[in-house]
């Protein structure tokens, strides 16, 4: 029983195929991660399951049929909050504009979301007035409003200095206990050791290799992926 | 050592009603004329960054139609020769203020449609990429998202570009529409007198450029993102400006 599903996923732009058919899927509550050489395609297969891009072939599907709007969240490595709008009416947005809820019923969802979070204090700040980490804890939020089945993140930390990757991951992983279903493309290992399912070495297009943390680090099976953890460790 | 300044004259051209007819009649033509270019020159550069080839020209052939002729051209164009085309335009309805409105408005789109572009632009992607998966639908994120922030590049632009509209009524003088200009000109005419008519029209606009900028700092106050108590005079980056020295 899976939640998510890639099914012989292709995806190129011009002559470069960046997913050359991947297969993968998450069960419900599910955490799995995603590792990689820049350029493997991990970002590009995140804005598929996304439905940000359009698939060359293949299929996604969630509880086996195409996603609705805002049934799959996403977190993007720069945040990527709405400039113009503050923490507040950011979580809001999806409800309003999308769910067709009403203003009160709205506000209502979204400071409960940002309390969650942590940060019901900076509903009234615009994103220019938080740092990294307040911007992508407002990200996360925003995506759980809409009250996903499950959450993709895009390298969520690589964008925030060292000192406020602690606070992105803390929220992370108290969403893996509560039960969601996510991904998350990252190269934070010790996240992917402590929270993951299962961690996946993904290269040229391709997913090399799939196993539980404990072995996929102590004993991966494939060269290239021993090459790549010798290199991140 | 002035050789003759009428104090008098000058204040009779000053509080005169043709001025502040004028000034009033000049103000009007600049807001309806930007007002209307700021529609059509949004929807032109739309059109410049469509997808589709046939709509991209269309807005290539708008702007470079109004911007490669010059302004005075078509206001003569419009005024004196749309009506000899068509009979329609040959009616009483069609006034020396309309035929400066339609003229301005079309040329000024052009010049906004470049401004409206460049704000457009300015705007992360990565905007309509978290609008997109939230499931807003692309007006949804054009609307709420995208317009407001590019609003915010496009003002101080649009600001100089009412002051050149401003000014480019002056040139409707020439096709009798009773601005600041025409004022003065008759003025002098009259007396026999050119220093104090010419510079209190001068004054005049000054005063409406003078409170456009305050209004113009307001504006851009309430689209800059923070939050009220830390508001502060905006340190937005330099926008690429439209010349228009030829006009």
């Amino acid at each position: 029983m899976s939640v998510l599903r890639a099914d012989n996923v292709h995806k190129r732009y011009d002559d470069l195929e960046v997913l050359r058919g991947v297969t993968f899927e998450v069960a419900p509550g599910q955490v799995k991660v995603i590792i990689g050489p820049s350029g493997s395609g991990k970002s590009t297969l995140l804005r598929c399951l996304a439905l940000l891009e359009e698939t060359d072939g293949g299929e996604i599907t969630l509880e086996g049929a195409r996603p609705g709007p805002g049934e799959v969240g996403m977190v993007f490595q720069r945040f990527n909050l709405f400039q113009n709008m503050t923490a507040l009416q950011n979580v809001m947005c999806g409800l309003v504009e999308v769910r067709r809820q009403s203003k009160s019923e709205a506000r209502k969802a979204a400071l409960e979301f940002l309390d969650r979070v942590g940060l019901a204090d900076k509903a009234a700040q615009y994103p220019d007035e938080l740092s990294g980490g307040q911007q992508q804890r407002v990200a996360i939020a925003r995506a759980l409003v809409m009250r996903p089945k499950a959450m993709l993140f895009d390298e969520p930390t690589s964008a925030l200095d060292v000192e406020l990757v602690r606070e992105v991951l803390d929220v992370m992983e108290t969403l893996a206990r509560e039960g969601m279903t996510m991904v998350v493309v990252s190269h934070e290992l010790r996240f992917a050791h402590h929270v993951a399912s299962t961690v996946l070495m993904m290269d040229d297009g391709r997913i090399v290799e799939e196993a539980p943390p404990g072995e996929f680090f102590s004993a991966p099976k494939e060269e290239r992926t021993r090459r790549f953890l010798s290199l991140v460790e | 050592m002035l050789a003759s300044f009428d104090t008098h004259l000058f204040w009779v051209a000053l509080s005169s009603g043709p001025y502040w007819r004028g000034a009033l009649l000049a103000l009007e033509v600049t807001a309806a004329s930007l007002t209307t270019a700021i529609l059509i020159g949004f929807f032109v550069a739309l059109g410049a960054l469509s997808p589709r080839r046939g709509i991209r020209s269309i807005s290539w052939i708008y702007n470079w139609l109004f911007r490669a002729t010059p302004t005075l051209l078509q206001l003569f164009f419009i005024w004196y020769a749309l009506p000899q085309l068509w009979t329609g335009f040959a009616q009483s309805w069609f006034t020396p203020f309309m035929a400066a409105w339609i003229a301005l408005s079309l040329n000024e789109g052009a010049y906004m449609s470049e401004i409206i572009r460049a704000g457009l632009l300015s705007v992360d992607p990565g905007q309509e990429l978290a609008g997109r998966a939230l499931g807003l639908s692309r007006r949804r994120i054009l609307q709420r998202i995208v317009v407001p922030q590019a609003i915010r590049i496009a003002i101080p632009p649009t600001g100089n570009e009412f002051i050149t509209l401003l000014k480019l009524t002056s040139l409707a003088s020439i096709i009798s529409l009773h601005e600041i200009l025409t004022a003065s000109q008759e003025l002098a005419v009259v007396k026999f007198q050119y220093p104090e008519p010419l510079l209190a029209a001068l004054l005049y606009y000054l005063a409406i450029v003078s409170v456009l900028m305050v209004l113009q700092s307001r504006l851009e106050r309430r689209f800059t993102f923070t939050s009220a108590r830390r508001r502060r005079p905006s340190t937005a980056a330099a926008v690429p400006a439209v010349s228009h020295d030829a006009r």
